[in-house]
């Protein structure tokens, strides 16, 4: 019904619909595993796929401010096609998720080795790595929009030092605030990627390295030739908790840049709840959040199946 | 929780009925949920002026306040989706409640408004809006106005520049208020805080009757003429008079500025005198206020309601028509409207007590020419509204746009979204 249920589906099909449908049905022992399955398969069916159907439904409708089942074919599609604001949401889709996908992967993974080779006091790190975890996003848009904010965040400190003409506005600029929603992001979300890497790296059979130092391998070869290759499930999970997060992206642009100035650093998701709750377009952004679930099958979907189809293969 | 409420309820009424000696129907609990988005402090107190009206007189108030406004309109339509409707609940007279009211999920208190001469007391245009075939389904509470514009006294005359009477003068004024290392405007840059901007701008520089054309009838031969473009050029030449952190500000953090004398001017509405109210400032003493620089006398006006969900249980039915007469109460209205920053929606409430703005406010709207809708309420659908905030904020925070293009932007935005 809200905005919520709408964006979830996609991630959630994701993430968890490939094992839900795998059962052998014909095999008798499976009964007793066919009837426990029973109710998760309800509740998937129904609460994230009829309501994809549901949600395609209304954007062929007229409705504004309630559901109406009046259909006019595909102009809500039209009208969000033309809007300047879904292109910008878009756009920045791609820059943000880019970003932040890249970003978090290799600083999560550089910190992890780090911890790896054995840093000293490794607790410490790790719990310095990941405290920002424990923050939700909308405390950490707001502490990055006191530390961009240019009158008295960082460019304002770094003036006080003497460096006068110290410039890091980017939170106001239409064209750069798009990248700041990545820096908070990856900020907080580093630690995760740290920990699931360094979890896939200490998973590595020890006798993999003790076979590398006999034969001489230096210990960067050993990393980008033996150990990445084998973390690939690891690579696979980060990549799709990740890209969830960039899809449903609401709260962490709310609290940053409330999607401005203007709509310079507004995100689908943004785009398909202010459209929904406040301006009564329902069947525009139902639209939105349509269009939003075939940018994730799109983009994901290929990957998994091929991930999908290469592990059982392997086994 | 239900139970245990009329529990209550139930021994409060038996005890009066008791202690009277009669079985007092006026005694049973009128019990009313009341969904509301004032949560602010300021909000807080001015509602519970209402809340402790409405239990002196029998009432039972029961809480739910949702913060945020879109949030809790967004809640009140859903549980009327659910047939759930809350007896009371706060929303924006307009499109909207008209269209739900058509549905069916709202309830009238015609019965009420009747007895209480609504018609005459409120500014037609208000009373016009709040009514839906030809039944009110509102009850409203007040009046703020949008083009205000405050200033810092101390500042203006350290400056020696005077309160501007035009644009043309205020776009003076605030160039040497820049070269005297002053923040001329105070802007919050939010896209409705920016839609308030570029509207008093519209209005001083279009005039009333300009301002009507284009956001009553939303008049394509009106918005495309030169008074738009004149409008378009002095909103552009504000952009220079703004701080760099101001994407983004809050309303009342753009006020605090105003107070500290950090900045001159401040455009935005009277709620900000409720900040100043809570720092310990007189409205019109260190801050003044003056309607913002205008051809002709008007007050973009923004009114608060309360509207009623539909119900056929008849002690529901009863506690929402003794809100609406609590809310139209002019004692009621006073002691609310002292405390939000704004005016009383009843033109036959005048009291002493009332601060200068809020005096010249309602020297203002006696003239029923000077009423004029604020976009971000009635008038235009919400999705017109939005759009319209949308274009405006793309137009402020694009430097390179000029004027013409803000105009055709302006004009293809409307043209798209109604």
């Amino acid at each position: 019904m809200s905005h919520a249920e709408q964006s979830r589906p996609a991630i959630l099909m994701a993430e968890g619909g490939a094992p839900a449908v795998r059962p052998r049905w014909r095999l008798a022992p499976m009964t007793a595993a066919r009837i426990a399955l029973i109710p998760a398969a309800v509740i998937t069916i129904v609460c994230f796929y009829a309501f994809i159907v549901w949600t395609f439904v209304i954007s062929l409708t007229r409705s504004r401010l309630l559901p109406v089942y009046d259909f006019v074919g595909f102009d809500q599609y039209r009208r969000l096609f033309a809007s300047a604001r879904w292109w910008t949401a878009m756009e920045n889709l791609a820059i943000h998720g880019t970003l932040f996908i890249a970003g978090c992967t290799v600083a999560g993974y550089a910190l992890a080795i780090m911890i790896d080779r054995g840093v000293r006091a490794e607790g410490f790190f790790r719990t310095v790595f990941m405290l920002p975890l424990s923050m939700s996003f909308i405390v950490t848009g707001l502490i990055w929009q006191w530390m961009l904010n240019p009158v008295f965040g960082i460019q304002d400190a770094v003036r006080d030092l003497g460096w006068e003409g110290f410039v890091f506005n980017w939170i106001v600029q239409p064209d750069r605030a798009i990248y700041t929603l990545a820096i908070a992001g990856i900020w907080q979300q580093v630690g995760l990627c740290m920990a699931l890497f360094l979890a896939g790296l200490r998973g590595v059979d020890p006798n993999v390295w003790k076979a590398a130092r006999i034969d001489g391998i230096p210990t960067w070869r050993v990393y980008t030739d033996i150990v990445t290759p084998m973390l690939r499930p690891v690579f696979f999970t980060v990549f799709v908790l990740l890209s969830a997060l960039v899809m449903k992206s609401f709260d962490l642009v709310v609290a940053l840049t409330g999607g401005g100035p203007g709509f310079a650093s507004d995100l689908p998701a943004r785009f398909v709840v202010d459209h929904i709750l406040n301006r009564q377009e329902l069947g525009l952004g139902a639209a939105g959040a349509f269009m939003m679930l075939c940018t994730v099958v799109a983009v994901i979907g290929p990957y998994l199946y091929r991930e999908i189809h290469k592990s059982r293969g392997a086994r | 929780m239900r139970v245990s409420m009329l529990m209550t309820g139930f021994g409060a009424g038996l005890a009066v009925a008791v202690a009277a000696g009669l079985a007092a129907p006026a005694a049973t609990a009128q019990t009313a949920e009341v969904l509301h988005w004032w949560t602010s402090g300021g909000e807080s107190a001015a509602l519970g002026e209402v809340r402790s009206a409405f239990t002196a007189r029998g009432g039972t108030w029961n809480d739910t306040p949702i913060a945020g406004g879109a949030n809790a309109r967004a809640a009140a339509v859903n549980r009327m989706i659910g047939n759930d409707a809350p007896a009371i609940f706060q929303f924006s007279v307009g499109e909207q409640l008209k269209e739900l009211a058509a549905q069916g999920f709202v309830g009238d208190v015609q019965q009420v408004a009747a007895a209480g001469n609504w018609d005459a007391v409120l500014p037609p245009l208000i009373a016009r809006i709040a009514k839906e075939d030809g039944k009110y389904i509102a009850a409203p509470l007040n009046i703020h106005g949008e083009n205000w514009m405050f200033y810092n006294t101390a500042v203006l005359e350290k400056a020696g520049v005077a309160v501007p009477k035009t644009w043309p003068e205020f776009l003076e004024a605030a160039g040497r208020l820049k070269a005297a290392g002053v923040t001329p405007i105070a802007l919050g840059g939010q896209p409705w805080q920016e839609r308030v901007l570029f509207n008093t701008v519209l209005l001083g520089v279009g005039g009333r009757e300009h301002y009507a054309r284009v956001y009553g009838d939303l008049d394509k031969a009106a918005m495309n003429s030169d008074a738009m473009l004149e409008a378009f050029s002095t909103f552009a030449a504000l952009r220079g008079f703004v701080d760099e952190g101001s994407p983004g500000r809050r309303w009342n953090e753009a006020t605090a500025m105003l107070m500290r004398g950090d900045a001159a001017f401040q455009f935005t509405g009277d709620w900000a005198k409720g900040e100043l109210v809570a720092a310990g400032i007189e409205p019109g003493t260190t801050v003044g206020c003056m309607l913002a620089p205008a051809k002709d006398a008007a007050y973009i006006m923004a009114v608060d309601a309360f509207s009623f969900g539909a119900t056929s249980d008849p002690q529901v039915k009863a506690a929402q028509k003794l809100m609406a007469e609590v809310i139209m109460d002019p004692q009621v209205q006073i002691a609310f409207n002292r405390r939000k920053g704004s005016i009383p929606v009843r033109t036959d409430v005048t009291d002493p007590g009332f601060d200068s703005c809020a005096k010249l406010a309602i020297a203002t709207i006696k003239d029923p020419a000077t009423h004029l809708v604020s976009t971000g309420l009635f008038g235009v659908s919400s999705a017109v509204s939005g759009a319209i905030d949308d274009a405006i904020s793309q137009f402020w925070n694009s430097p390179s746009m000029t004027p013409e293009q803000g105009r055709s932007l302006f004009v293809q935005t409307v043209e798209d979204a109604r």
